[in-house]
């Protein structure tokens, strides 16, 4: 049984996936978080549950929300579960009249009950459900509360047939509906069909798209035309669209005004205060890029780096010893050892010191986005993002890739002009992630231990300047615009729940803690292998290592950029891999015991000038193997990879030449 | 007048959207902001950015340029 998850953006309906799922999706308090449709597993084992991606209405404008759509032509649904938000009812009910329209078993979860009774709105659930035909559970995703009651609701479901909804949309509409699902084969397993012509004269591609493998495009075209100018003179609507928006609008209000008892109004109160300092006209930027400087002070001072030296402190010291006397004890050989101990834990262990850091990062990113905030700094951004050919939404994927640059790229989906949305794709992995992170972390503690978090803001900023400058480069010259869009809802403010901020936390930083147990784990042992064995044999020095004459390949390239040593260039070259394997890499290189004594070793190779602009060049030389996957997935083309790999290259070479030559006159080498 | 002609806080009747990129004009749809929409402007952002506006108790934000061409009278 499959049970497909439908509603607007904002409405909870990832809170509701993970209550009757039991597993955790990511939720997010901006339109369009749910970027891909997630497939859990009902608790009672009874069905499957996919969460689409919100959406107003089944027409779609962005390919976000084409998913969803697309999901109810070609897959095959057995109960369609509408998630409502009971305070914005009418807006929710127009999805719903389309989603009845389709004709599935509908159980609809009328959501944030709570918030709409406190804002002075009762709602008639059993008489909304009698009119429309449906089961209406109230609920309250966020606690849980009347969850269970719908669950049950959904069992109850799967051997019911339900008559799809019909709404009279007028003589010239409904001739032109017959004479359309009459074209249409019968013993097919298609959609039903009059919600298919309905869809189709609304003006949904994605309808006509299939509708054209059974009919004509001319015979379709001709039918459209020929109903918008019939409907156009009957009713006085602009357009079709406008028409079929009004039939439902109307039928809506009727039904609200026999099932909703709106005793006060109270409109949002405290997001209005709240929004009259955070997109204040004056503070508004100020205080988001204070917002900004915050989240490094405590990503890197104030919380992550006491426990991030505490943690290098245990895995160096207690463990390390404690490992080696196992093995002693084990008898193991010295190659095992040194394996174990200057590969393994050396590599892996590097990595790991930095998951508190990257952790507390994804807490606060989620924490933004749950608070609905992110919406708002959408907003704010959209006059300067417009200035440079995007629009406010293209700022959101950007601020999630400082996470980590995939879902970022997967959240660009939501933009809706192509072009745009492109644009968005291949600047995002100039957004600094928080594998780079990992590098940065191990240069300022070396090199820059009174402005730690400055150095970090200021690669950061890099990173957000010259995506702002490609961008602006690009879309005067390569990607010329069509005319550009931006409409965005702005969510009331809420509180996030702790408990829903930890899991989202864990939701997207096991994927970090994933990497160090499988490939810079792998990459670790490799390296290590490389750096132990040498032209001359096995246990060579390090300078006669295989490692040391693959790096030095590369040495006099990285010359003019100041870290012209086999070191760094093999650092370089296993970073594609991801770029938190740098640090691995110069772990066993350096052979560091701990943190503290590499930072010591590296000192000797590169000085504070060269370190930053080595550090820029991690920023921005290439995007991480699975960055470079995801770009593939999402533009679909070769000729967008291999640009955003290139132009990465080439925009790092000359950034770091600019830092290292034009410091070097500047005589601070 | 348009919509932009209002005051933050100001309230009017939304007579005409023709004039607006039609993507523009599909998903104010959406969101059942069209013609007879009774709306109000919540904020408006600084050097010629996007504007709040309030309708059916619910916040949108668009940008300036897209609000100066829907049309609207006092409601």
């Amino acid at each position: 049984m499959n049970i497909a998850l439908a509603g607007n953006p904002n409405t909870g309906k990832t809170s509701l996936f993970n209550t009757l799922t039991g597993s955790y999706e990511y939720v997010g308090n901006w339109t369009g978080v749910t970027v891909e449709k997630k497939v859990g597993v009902l608790k009672n084992k009874r069905g499957n549950l996919i969460d689409l991606p919100g959406i107003y209405s089944l027409n779609p404008l962005s390919r976000d929300e084409g998913v969803a759509t697309h999901y109810l032509l070609y897959d095959d649904t057995s109960i369609i579960l509408n998630i409502v938000d009971a305070s914005q009812l009418e807006r929710n009910l127009y999805l719903t009249i389309q989603l009845l329209e389709y004709g599935k078993p509908l159980v609809m979860g009328l959501n944030m009950i709570d918030v709409a009774k406190g804002r002075g709105v009762e709602i008639d659930d059993k008489l909304l459900a009698e009119r429309l035909g449906c089961t209406v559970v109230p609920i309250v995703a966020r606690t849980g509360k009347g969850c269970d009651v719908l669950a049950g609701k959904l069992s109850e479901q799967e051997e019911r047939v339900n008559a799809p909804l019909v709404l009279d949309y007028g003589g010239n509409l409904e001739e032109a509906i017959a004479r359309l699902t009459a074209l249409l084969p019968a013993d097919e397993k298609l959609p039903p069909g009059r919600w298919l012509a309905l869809q189709f004269f609304e003006g949904n591609q994605l309808v006509k798209e299939m509708l054209t493998d059974y009919i004509p495009s001319s015979t379709l075209e001709g039918l459209y035309k020929e109903t918008e100018h019939a409907v156009q003179s009957e009713t006085k609507a602009k357009s079709m669209a406008h028409h079929i928006r009004k039939v439902r609008g109307n039928y809506i209000q009727a039904l609200l005004a026999c099932c909703v008892n709106d005793v006060e109004k109270i409109e949002y109160t405290l997001t209005d205060r709240i929004d009259n300092i955070l997109t204040n006209k004056i503070l508004g930027l100020p205080i988001f890029l204070l917002f900004a400087y915050l989240m490094f002070k405590l990503t890197f001072d104030w919380i992550g780096t006491p426990i991030s030296d505490a943690l290098d402190g245990f895995i160096t010291g207690t463990l390390t010893d404690t490992l080696d006397g196992w093995l002693k004890a084990a008898g193991a050989t010295e190659f095992i050892r040194a394996l174990i101990l200057q590969g393994i834990v050396a590599g892996v262990g590097g990595v790991i010191v930095f998951v508190p850091q990257i952790f507390i990062l994804f807490f606060l990113i989620s924490f933004i986005e749950d608070s609905g905030y992110m919406a708002r700094v959408a907003m704010v951004m959209d006059k300067i993002m417009e200035s440079i050919g995007l629009n406010g939404k293209a700022f959101i994927p950007m601020i999630i890739g400082f996470g980590c640059n995939v879902p970022g790229i997967m959240a660009a989906r939501t933009i809706e002009q192509p072009k745009e949305r492109l644009l968005t794709v291949i600047l995002t992995p100039l957004m600094s992630c928080s594998a780079r992170l990992t590098v940065y972390s191990l240069f300022v503690g070396a090199f820059f231990k009174q402005n730690q978090a400055l150095i970090v803001l200021s690669l950061y900023l890099m990173g957000i300047i010259l995506a702002l400058t490609l961008a602006k480069l690009f879309s005067s010259t390569i990607l010329k615009q069509q005319s550009s869009f931006f409409v965005i809802e702005l969510p009331p403010y809420r509180i996030p729940q702790f408990r829903t901020l930890l899991k989202s936390t864990w939701e997207k930083g096991k994927g970090f803690v994933r990497k160090a147990g499988t490939f810079i784990f792998g990459g670790s042992v490799v390296i290590w292998l490389l750096t132990y064995a040498g032209p001359g044999g096995l246990n060579v020095e390090m300078n006669k290592s295989f490692l040391a004459m693959i790096g030095g390949v590369l040495a006099p390239i990285l010359h003019p950029l100041g870290f012209g040593n086999w070191q760094a260039g093999a650092a370089l070259l296993t970073g594609f891999l991801a770029k938190e394997v740098v640090v691995s890499t110069m772990n066993i290189i350096y052979a560091a015991p701990d943190l503290h004594t590499l930072q010591g070793v590296m000192a000797d190779f590169f000085t504070p000038l060269s370190a930053y602009s080595f550090l820029a060049f991690i920023l921005l030389y290439v995007p991480c193997l699975a960055t470079v996957a995801v770009i593939r997935k999402e533009t679909g083309s070769a000729k967008w990879t291999w640009f955003s790999v290139i132009y990465a290259l080439v925009i790092a070479y000359i950034v770091s030449i600019i830092i290292y030559q034009g410091g070097r006159l500047l005589g601070l080498n | 007048m348009t919509l932009t002609d209002l005051h933050a806080g100001g309230k009017a009747r939304i007579i005409n959207t023709g004039q607006i990129n039609e993507l523009v004009q599909r998903r104010l749809l959406d969101l059942g902001i069209m013609e007879g929409s009774v709306v109000s402007i919540k904020r408006i952002l600084p050097l010629g950015g996007p504007v709040a506006v309030e309708a059916k108790g619910q916040l949108i934000g668009i940008r300036r340029r897209e609000a100066k061409m829907i049309q609207v009278e006092m409601a």
